[in-house]
């Protein structure tokens, strides 16, 4: 996997730009980014970043949702609610959904709702996918260096979002004042997340090229 | 299931209320957190000194289970019947300041949701600190104690006590619990504030209903209800809710059921989403100087906002007592309007009450009871008019009621 050793995207001739026939560059952008993700999962060192990044993130959403708690009395206790699936699917607040089973085990406690889940692992999926393109570059022959830090960056607004959730209460514990505009604003802060996320992931899959050589060598 | 006593606090709850001897208009006076063995006595006035135990509050039943109890409906209401006041409270703002102080909590409709079958455990029959924070009602005959563990997570309980059909409810943010009459319709909470209070909507007609307020403000879009701008303006009938704990509040009545954790949410009791009650106080409850209310307030004042008052209100005006020296003084006089009040205190649950005192009768402290106009009376029961009263955060009662009646604020 290479891109231009000058730092730009490489863009021949023939290549498509946003003004000139910006349909054509956005198909391009999402096949290249396409290429280099299923390039990059091909490696190891890929999906290793993968999981450990989708998982470590996906943890740490659940723990800003406070639904991972070191709050446990001790011993092991399971609750689950009677109506769980009417349940799993009512709205809290936008983004936050209803809890359908409580988990103790030992200090843990944990609150399982599951549309919450399946946006933390989706969330974690999208930053793990990103990080795995960019250290996989990152490694590469050209050492093209887009930088790690791409992905990284573009996960910290996929994080806020798990503060997000319950934004108005983190206020109240950290103790800042919540304005109306502020209460609103928090509730954009999961979609935020998302469209930066895919933004960044396009942005760094745009900007290697795959080497099926190389990457045939590398496994 | 058994739950010991958590001490674990919150990376970002963690903010230490350490002495704070410099509070606004008490530069003299210790951090109102501190008593003197560094008991909290923010919200009693009183040091609690009972903090350890562990807790099981799992299962219950329905109250109506109980025998002895009137937990059955017994007055008869129409579906969407509301109890009303035959004269409406006195508001601190004209109604639409309050419709223009309305805001979002942050969560939905219902998005913190209400408790409507409430399940019970003898006091025998449950473990909980001495100092766990308890809302106790005893009303008709009996006798109920909301653990404030569980109704943070819920704020309200719509429940049957004394035969009649009631709503338990709780405001962590302004440290209101207050009970209503609720006929033949039920409360839930609307996600919405207004000066950090919670707003409460009736599932008939979905009028909002601040609680501190109890007054109807404004009609939601929940439902289509015929006839519900009638209620605008009208308020809730009432009946106390005595803030304590666990200890105090079985001392008193032995008998007593207390909700139990089984109330069918996934919820984490162990965890309280604002701070901390217990040593030390903390996130939204601490009493430091910096921590000031989440959300904006309808009026500001400079005295300690953390404080704990003791308010009334009538049609003709407000009133608040410092719950500290009251419980110190036993008995604090003042006028609501320009009418003569007393408060007096009940040590044993550490609370107090507020009675009309038209005629200025002089209240003294007679043991356990107080002697007025030649006799002897309990606390609760003077031969005055008694006026429903809550004890409140200052910064809350005084943003509903800014020209309230002060007393040692």
């Amino acid at each position: 996997m290479t891109t231009p050793t000058d730092g730009r995207t490489e863009t021949g001739p023939e290549a498509p730009t946003p003004r000139t026939a910006p349909i054509t560059w956005i198909r391009s952008l999402f096949a290249r980014t396409g290429v280099a993700v299923r390039g990059a999962l091909r490696r190891r060192d890929g999906r290793a970043t993968l999981l450990l990044v989708a998982g470590l993130y996906s943890l740490t959403y659940l723990w800003a949702l406070r639904d991972l708690t070191a709050t446990g009395p001790g011993g092991l206790d399971v609750f689950v609610v009677s109506e769980p699936i009417t349940t799993a699917l009512t709205p809290l607040s936008p983004f936050l959904f209803e809890a359908v089973a409580r988990i103790e085990a030992g200090p843990i406690v944990y609150l399982f709702r599951p549309v919450n889940v399946a946006l933390g692992v989706g969330l974690g999926l999208l930053v793990g996918v990103t990080l795995a393109v960019s250290v996989v570059s990152w490694r590469g022959p050209d050492a093209c260096r887009i930088g790690a830090g791409a992905g990284a960056t573009a996960g910290v607004p996929g994080l806020l979002s798990g503060f997000a959730c319950c934004g108005p209460q983190l206020l109240v514990v950290i103790g800042l004042q919540a304005s109306a505009g502020l209460v609103a604003a928090m509730q954009w802060m999961v979609p935020l997340a998302v469209a930066s996320l895919l933004g960044t992931l396009l942005w760094v899959g745009s900007r290697v090229r795959l080497d099926p050589d190389y990457s045939r060598h590398r496994n | 299931m058994s739950h010991t006593r958590r001490r674990f606090i919150t990376a970002l709850a963690a903010v230490t209320a350490g002495s704070s001897a410099g509070c606004l208009g008490r530069p003299d006076r210790p951090s109102a957190d501190d008593g003197p063995d560094g008991e909290p006595v923010v919200d009693l006035g009183v040091p609690c000194t009972d903090s350890g135990g562990s807790v099981d509050l799992s299962g219950g039943r329905p109250a109506a289970a109980f025998d002895g109890t009137r937990a059955t409906p017994e007055a008869t209401y129409a579906d969407g019947d509301l109890p009303l006041r035959g004269t409406p409270l006195h508001l601190g703002h004209e109604r639409s300041a309050l419709v223009d102080g309305d805001m979002s909590g942050g969560v939905g409709h219902d998005g913190i949701p209400s408790i409507d079958d409430p399940r019970f455990a003898r006091a025998g029959d449950v473990e909980l600190p001495g100092c766990a924070r308890v809302f106790g009602v005893a009303l008709g005959g009996d006798v109920r104690a909301y653990p404030q563990r569980v109704l943070v997570h819920h704020e309200i309980v719509n429940d049957v006590v004394g035969g009649e059909p009631v709503a338990v409810t709780y405001c962590p943010l302004t440290g209101t619990a207050q009970g209503f009459y609720r006929g033949g319709t039920e409360f839930g909470v609307s996600g919405r504030l207004v000066n950090s209070n919670l707003i409460m909507w009736d599932r008939a007609r979905d009028v909002r209903w601040p609680q501190i307020a109890a007054t109807g403000i404004e009609v939601g879009g929940q439902r289509d209800t015929d006839g519900a701008d009638r209620h605008l303006g009208q308020s809730l009938r009432e009946f106390r809710v005595v803030w304590t704990t666990w200890r105090r509040w079985s001392d008193r009545h032995p008998e007593t059921l207390v909700l139990t954790e089984g109330t069918d949410a996934a919820r984490n009791y162990n965890r309280d989403p604002y701070g901390s009650y217990e040593p030390p106080v903390s996130g939204h409850y601490s009493t430091e100087a910096g921590r000031q209310p989440n959300f904006p307030l309808l009026a500001y004042d400079s005295a300690e906002s953390k404080r704990v008052v003791v308010g009334a209100r009538t049609g003709a005006g407000a009133v608040a007592f410092d719950k500290r020296t009251l419980m110190e003084s036993s008995v604090l006089t003042g006028t609501l309007g320009d009418a003569p009040v007393v408060a007096v205190a009940d040590e044993g649950i550490t609370t107090g009450y507020v009675y009309a005192n038209p005629e200025g009768l002089p209240v003294e402290r007679d043991g356990d009871a107080y002697a007025i106009d030649g006799t002897s009376a309990p606390p609760d029961g003077l031969p005055l008019d008694r006026l429903p009263a809550f004890d409140a955060m200052w910064f809350a009662w005084h943003g509903f009621y800014p020209n309230t009646g002060r007393v040692e604020i």
